[in-house]
């Protein structure tokens, strides 16, 4: 049951890594006062943005379409996937992955 | 095969096609175009799109590597053009006044030792930073009538990156000093790029005595016509020299990879802010700080280094901001590399840890110069307006898809990123790549002494063919943004 459920995250990552998708800019700022939301922006610049530059494509790629529920990209932000890099809990503690997260499906709706 | 073995078996396949997602796939950059653009560039300032309330217009085009702009005290705007591009193109910088109808008048001519990287305007003289390409940087005055004056000569500009800024304040002017390579080994890359072959002996200089780890890096020998040569190479030592644990290079000034300043009326060069890998923006705030962008590591040489952003730096004096071990504040150690292990520092000692950077950009996205507004008349006052030139994938590394070719504001206390210039569209790319008649490559940004319209300095159409630099003359231009009033 538990590999299942591991090779099922690992094919819904797989289909969001390999994303088509390039990326949209956005030059209109975030119209929400929802601090969660504000303050996983500042983390998501901190950690994200230098690989997916306001969640478009880059190095990396787009996130701003990303299919995957908040969960599995807290998994994916604990655990990297690919060449995208691990973020441990001491530097990306449980309560900042949950505000990226928040972030990233704020930035999906402005699609 | 029984079904454990067959979940298992599976697992490790996804895993495989996970980690190989990356690696099979070829890089997009911006200036990999699958075509051959028109020589004459199309400029349609509808396809860029700006916030709510503003307007964009292109206010000169036809120029040749425009690299930074100006307004004098009349109010009248004037650019520099580079001479120089990377794809080794040697031309005459020149300085020259936009008129009101976008014609131009050259006030000024430099000699073949572009690229003039940046200007400013103080108290009726321009003061012009001369990247040095082919005899070394220098800080020139040049009086409104065209004559030119050295305030600095000689500084060590003959490598990767040149000599950049400047900007002005309280009776000194500071200007910028890239690195002579990508992490401070020379190989042959830099032979790549021309310079290894002109000046064999060319290497970093650090600002003060530099202990070192002894890394040694083998690679083919460009400078010898024997395909099978090898050389090995260390770090802040010329081309083919081995270094050891524990060896000392002495700190000289002018040095690599700082941020000096030097009396405006002339005399001893003095050390700002060292350790720092192409401080190519300068500018202050509206508190009178000095903030640089830095342009990172590509992926090339005898120490390539993966995945490091771009970033903006508020500078602290006498700090040592990483380079060549650090990026961001990040040990490089401690960062995966797709390819290879982790660089391992090549200093043995850091002279201090890196400060916080004010803000991290795009990994590739040369971001470039940038002002600050300063005005309600504009809006976003405080923030930073920082021109991404884009990637020149692949030769700097590769790219999922192109990186820049905008312009963001960030607010430096919080290190918020946010697109202010792009074009329109469903994929970010300059104007050849995405066939519009948008932004191609901006460079730096200026906004007027009434902080009221902010000028974009457009380089123009810079292609990589078969991974060369292959600029396009006569393709620059200069926008000016303005706010709806």
């Amino acid at each position: 049951m538990k590999l299942k459920f591991t090779l099922l995250i690992f094919v819904l990552m797989m289909a969001a890594a390999c994303s088509s998708r390039k990326g949209v800019p956005y030059t209109e700022p975030l119209q929400t006062r929802e601090q969660e939301v504000l303050q996983g922006k500042v983390l998501y610049d901190r950690y994200c943005n230098t690989c997916h530059p306001g969640g478009s494509s880059g190095l990396g790629p787009a996130l701003n379409n990303k299919p995957l529920p908040g969960f599995l990209i807290r998994y994916q932000i604990r655990h990297g996937l690919g060449v995208m890099p691990a973020f441990s809990k001491e530097v990306i503690p449980p309560e900042d992955s949950k505000k990226i997260v928040a972030y990233m499906k704020a930035v999906r709706k402005l699609d | 095969m029984n079904r454990f073995s067959l979940s298992r078996c599976s697992l490790l396949l996804l895993l495989l096609c996970l980690s190989a997602c990356y690696q099979l796939r070829k890089s997009h950059g911006g200036g990999q175009l699958s075509y051959t653009p028109d020589t004459n560039r199309k400029i349609n300032p509808s396809d860029i799109l700006l916030p709510e309330g503003y307007t964009i217009a292109a206010v000169a085009t036809n120029l040749t590597f425009p690299t930074a702009a100006t307004v004098d005290d009349s109010g009248r705007l004037y650019v520099v053009e580079a001479g120089y591009s990377y794809g080794e193109v040697f031309l005459t910088p020149r300085l020259l006044r936009i008129e009101s109808d976008g014609s131009t008048t050259t006030i000024a001519e430099g000699q073949k030792n572009g690229p003039w990287n940046g200007i400013t305007f103080h108290e009726g003289n321009f003061y012009v930073a001369e990247g040095g390409e082919l005899q070394g940087g220098r800080i020139l005055r040049i009086s409104p009538e065209g004559e030119i004056t050295a305030l600095v000569e000689n500084l060590p500009s003959m490598g990767d990156h040149h000599t950049n800024g400047p900007v002005i304040r309280d009776g000194y002017l500071y200007f910028g000093q890239g690195t002579a390579t990508n992490a401070a080994v020379v190989g042959q890359d830099n032979a790549d790029y021309g310079w290894l072959h002109r000046y064999p002996d060319f290497h970093d200089t650090p600002c003060e005595d530099i202990v070192l780890s002894g890394q040694n890096y083998t690679s083919a020998n460009p400078l010898t016509n024997t395909p099978e040569d090898k050389a090995t190479t260390g770090a802040y030592v010329p081309f083919g020299q081995a270094t050891t644990e524990g060896q000392v290079i002495k700190g000289e000034v002018p040095c690599n990879g700082a941020i000096m300043r030097v009396p405006l009326q002339g005399g001893e060069l003095e050390v700002v802010a060292w350790g720092l890998r192409n401080p190519y923006g300068l500018a202050l705030s509206p508190q009178n700080e000095l903030y640089i962008t830095e342009n990172s590591y590509d992926v090339r040489g005898n120490r390539p280094v993966w995945g490091t952003g771009d970033v903006l730096w508020k500078i602290q004096q006498g700090s040592w901001y990483g380079w060549p071990d650090f990026n961001g504040g990040i040990p490089l150690a401690r960062l995966d590399q797709p390819d290879s292990e982790p660089p391992l520092p090549v200093l043995a000692r850091h002279p201090n840890k890196p400060p916080r950077p004010a803000a991290k950009l795009g990994v590739h996205s040369s971001s470039n110069g940038f002002d600050f507004s300063r005005s309600s008349s504009f809006g976003y006052e405080g923030e930073a307006f920082v021109a991404q030139f884009g990637d020149m994938a692949p030769a700097v590394g590769k790219v999922w898809s192109p990186v820049g070719y905008k312009v963001v504001r960030v607010n430096v206390e919080t290190g918020d990123v946010q697109d202010f210039a792009a074009n329109k569209g469903r994929k970010t790319g300059p104007a050849s790549w995405i066939k519009n008649g948008g932004l191609e490559r901006p460079i730096s940004v200026t906004f007027n002494p009434g902080g009221d319209a902010m000028y974009i300095v457009d380089f123009g159409i810079l292609l990589m063919t078969n991974g060369e630099s292959k600029p396009r003359e006569k393709t620059g231009v200069i926008w000016k943004v303005t706010k709806k009033q």
